[in-house]
């Protein structure tokens, strides 16, 4: 037995070493990365990591607060999946940066809502044939208001504008929505297309909001944040019921309405970008967030609606503008960003 | 003596030694090495709260510039109405003052006045572009209102200091600000009714501002600093600064898990840490954070400031330390075999001498040649050994001395001290194969005494032992030396004699025997008569074996007794 020890400590010594190796192995071997991109949200830590788990992937997340910078990110043709509303996703259908998708191959868009699961019915989403989005979640974008400064809730998005909620108004980021915004306010034909000659008028109502209103916002948190902190009287809800429930969370006396010129509305869909390296992998991601436990967040945490369950979430009643494709997005956003960084009418025509 | 016990010695010496040298040179590594690295983390720390010190002062340097100028007389004076003239003169001292505090600030990526009235509008405005100092005027200036730095500043209180958190500039037309990493500090201005009527603020670049503050520092310290959520702001690795102005998290408690602790102190706690980071080998570092509220600052929110060393180089010097302690250990552990070697020997020598002298007493039983002149207790062994060896010795002769004298008894007559019967047929042999070989001749003489039971008889067995005594005095008397006398038993007596003899002779020699035993013998007070019958046989007429001769002799000896009678 004396004679052995030797050779049992080296076989022992053999076996950490072989273990080291093994241990080390999948870390140092390479994984296979998921680069997604969404709203904040939608994928939340618990349903990233559990992706990660049940695939042996690794998901690079990226958290986009504007259409603007969503679009910026897509055409760097780095990332392979994306949350994209309905409307938007036109532009990147035109600029071919999207690919078809195959709902067999994504078990679980068959227990969606029926209305969901026709996507022939929903606008946008089909082309030639084929499916290019799955439908995900939708939010109306209404007006929170705080219930001591409104004795009655403002029933027009004119609200905004008003000169008695002056430095009390918060308002979106986002010139794709702040022009259709502009539009609905001053009864333009179509939230979508301005026509040129209307323009200079929609700049200027923008520029008039901005005046009025005491900061933009890009996230949920920073706007509810923004409208705790300096007793702000109204926001324009660009995410709906999730700050809505933000809110409430917070304790905030809050109301929120859907006003009479219709509320835009956005569906988001999941869509995988031509440059998707794992077409396999972006297909199980979205089979993954209409799974229960992304669809369980969406209501639980965010107060969005998910396309599995016809849930009463608090929602009003009310007019839906559902999104459309704008006549021209990049200009909006051009004029948006030099009225969000405070030039007057003069300037930001002078484009 | 397959391994001589020296050797087990010397052996367990050098173990001994090792064993003492390698346990001393690691504990004393282990104890340094500590020190070593504890010393260096606390250079770290020193090195974090200096670079936060200094943070800290500029910082306060910057507050003082934005205060100094907002209660600048000039600052309200331009917000306030007065003549055209005056007004354009009021605005060119401030942008002058402003162009100045530039040129002074390296760090500094825009100044402007704004106001309160007018959404906000920037009234002088002095931005840093690539060419150098551009004023802004006109239609470039912006309404500001909407923005954080304007409408939180506006409401400060007196004396009130506005420091934005650390963001990336997404103005448009904020030249070279424009997307990169600033701060913006500001002041409110009031005019002679202490009514807020605008405000200074200065941006001010994070990424200048830092790397100013640590161009001192070593080049291998990294420099990290992260808001209170943990989001890097300056990162080594540039992809990680400000991850989350592009929708990704790179937080600090994700490299640095001990952090989280520190993120979750109250803001105006100032605490820090000396922490390592989740990677291994190469990527390992050492690094001091330190957490400290940016005083006045009103949003509550602090930086995280920290400083990286890798964690190779905090231990390069306890490698070396490592080198050292292994160099003396070595040393110390040949010192160690030396001594071993030597002590073995030292040891091994003189207790060779002793088994060399035991092993050659054995062989011819001298004693000498012992480390006698040693004190010690080899030298009591070697005393000992002697003693013994002595007293073997003496044994010995003792025992030599015995067996001769029971060789003697076993081989002569106790009473006449001649040879017996065996003694004497053993020296027959010998002399019969000697005379076979020399062809010579041998002479026995057989004897057996007259009146020997008489005497026995009439005076006693003492008078018979007397008359033995003297007839074997007698008879060794007569004999040559290289004859044997020997007594066969009671009265019977034989001679041998070597040599060659005539008949005349032979009756000679009888007669001589005859003669000398016929004389009368004194046994106390008077005189006993013995004589005694002689018969002979010659070797090699009367034959040729001891017996055979014998017998002859006897034989004679029987006949000349009874022709007597």
């Amino acid at each position: 037995m004396l004679a052995r020890r030797p050779s049992a400590c080296l076989s022992s010594l053999l076996l950490l070493v072989t273990l080291l190796v093994l241990a080390m192995a999948p870390a140092t071997a390479a994984q296979p990365v998921l680069r997604v991109l969404a709203w904040p949200g939608y994928a939340e830590q618990e349903v990233v990591k559990s992706f990660e788990q049940q695939h042996g992937v690794r998901v690079e997340l990226t958290v986009i607060t504007s259409d603007a910078s969503l679009w910026e990110k897509i055409n760097t043709h780095s990332y392979d999946v994306f949350a994209v509303n309905a409307a938007e996703l036109q532009r990147y259908l035109a600029a071919n940066l999207v690919q078809p998708l195959h709902p067999e191959d994504i078990p679980n868009a068959s227990k969606q809502l029926s209305r969901f699961r026709d996507l022939v019915a929903i606008p946008g989403l089909m082309r030639n044939g084929k499916a290019y989005a799955i439908p995900f979640t939708y939010s109306q974008m209404g007006l929170i208001y705080d219930r001591k400064q409104f004795k009655t809730p403002p029933h027009s998005a004119n609200v905004l504008w008003d000169k008695r909620y002056r430095g009390k108004v918060i308002a979106y980021d986002g010139g794709t929505h702040n022009f259709s915004l502009a539009a609905q306010s001053l009864r333009l034909a179509s939230p979508f297309q301005i026509s040129p000659k209307d323009f200079p008028r929609a700049t200027s109502r923008l520029i008039e909001l901005r005046r009025n209103a005491l900061g933009f916002y890009t996230q949920p948190e920073e706007s509810a944040q923004l409208f705790l902190r300096h007793g702000a009287a109204l926001m324009f809800a660009n995410y709906g019921m999730q700050q809505v429930h933000l809110l409430k969370e917070a304790g905030a006396d809050i109301g929120y309405v859907i006003p009479q010129e219709g509320a835009l509305a956005w569906l988001d869909c999941w869509s995988i970008t031509r440059d998707a390296q794992d077409i396999k992998l972006a297909h199980d991601w979205i089979d993954h967030l209409l799974g229960p436990q992304a669809s369980r967040f969406l209501i639980e945490r965010q107060g969005l609606s998910n396309t599995m369950s016809d849930g009463d979430n608090g929602q009003p009643e009310g007019k839906s503008v559902w999104l459309q494709p704008p006549e021209d997005t990049v200009w909006r956003e051009k004029l948006w960003s030099r009225i969000r960084s405070g030039d007057r009418l003069s300037r930001v025509l002078a484009q | 003596m397959r391994f001589p016990i020296a050797w087990r010695l010397g052996l367990v010496l050098v173990m001994v030694g090792l064993l003492g040298t390698g346990l001393t040179g690691y504990f004393a590594y282990q104890a340094s090495r500590e020190q070593l690295v504890n010393a260096s983390e606390a250079r770290l720390q020193t090195a974090t709260h200096v670079l936060m010190r200094q943070v800290t002062v500029a910082l306060n340097d910057v507050k003082a510039d934005v205060r100094l100028i907002a209660q600048h007389p000039q600052a309200a004076r331009i917000l306030q109405r007065s003549t055209p003239g005056f007004q354009a003169l009021s605005e060119e001292n401030v942008a002058k003052l402003f162009e100045g505090l530039m040129l002074v600030h390296p760090e500094y990526f825009q100044i402007r006045l704004i106001e309160s009235a007018n959404h906000g509008l920037e009234r002088i405005r002095i931005d840093r572009g690539m060419g150098g100092l551009l004023r802004i005027s006109g239609d470039d200036l912006q309404e500001k209102a909407h923005y954080q730095y304007v409408f939180e500043t506006l409401q400060l209180p007196p004396e009130g200091i506005y420091v934005s958190r650390a963001f990336i500039n997404h103005e448009t037309g904020a030249h070279a600000g424009e997307g990169r990493p600033a701060l913006q500090v500001a002041a409110p201005i009031r005019d002679t009714r202490q009514r807020v009527i605008g405000l200074i603020v200065i941006n001010v670049d994070l990424q200048g501002l830092f790397a100013q503050l640590a161009a001192d520092l070593p080049p291998e310290l990294k420099l990290y600093l992260a808001n209170r959520r943990g989001d890097y702001l300056i990162h080594p690795d540039p992809s990680r600064s400000f991850a989350f102005d592009r929708g990704q998290e790179a937080r600090v408690q994700d490299e640095f898990p001990a952090i989280a602790a520190l993120l979750n102190e109250r803001p105006n706690k100032e605490v820090h840490l000396v922490t390592t980071n989740l990677a291994s080998a190469p990527e390992a570092l050492v690094a001091a954070f330190d957490q400290r509220r940016i005083l006045g600052m009103e949003g509550g929110d602090g930086f995280i400031l920290g400083l990286s060393q890798p964690l190779a180089s905090v231990l390069s010097d306890s490698k070396q330390l490592a080198s050292i302690t292994l160099g003396i250990v070595l040393s110390f552990s040949a010192l160690t075999i030396l001594l071993a070697i030597f002590l073995a020997r030292a040891f091994n020598r003189p207790l060779y001498r002793i088994v060399e002298e035991i092993r050659n007493f054995a062989v011819d039983g001298k004693v000498g040649r012992l480390p006698l002149d040693r004190k010690d207790e080899i030298g009591e062994l070697a005393h000992s050994i002697m003693q013994m060896e002595k007293q073997i010795n003496h044994q010995i002769e003792d025992l030599q001395r015995q067996q001769e004298m029971l060789d003697h008894l076993a081989s002569h007559d106790s009473l006449t001290g001649l040879p017996n019967r065996r003694m004497f047929l053993d020296r027959l042999e010998h002399a019969l194969a000697r005379a076979k070989r020399q062809n010579e001749q041998l002479l026995l003489l057989f004897i057996d005494l007259d009146n020997f039971k008489i005497i026995n008889d009439t005076h006693g067995h003492a008078a018979g032992d007397a008359v033995l005594q003297a007839v074997a005095q007698r008879l060794h008397d007569l004999l040559r030396e290289s004859d044997t006398a020997a007594r066969l038993g009671g009265d019977e007596f034989i001679i041998m004699l070597e040599g060659t003899w005539d008949d005349a002779q032979i009756e000679q020699m009888v007669l001589k025997v005859k003669t000398a035993l016929a004389a009368p013998i004194p046994y106390r007070d008077i005189e006993l008569h013995s004589g005694g019958s002689i018969g002979f046989s010659r070797f090699p007429q009367d034959g040729s074996t001891s017996s055979t001769l014998v017998a002859a002799a006897d034989q004679a000896m029987y006949h000349c007794k009874t022709a007597r009678r």
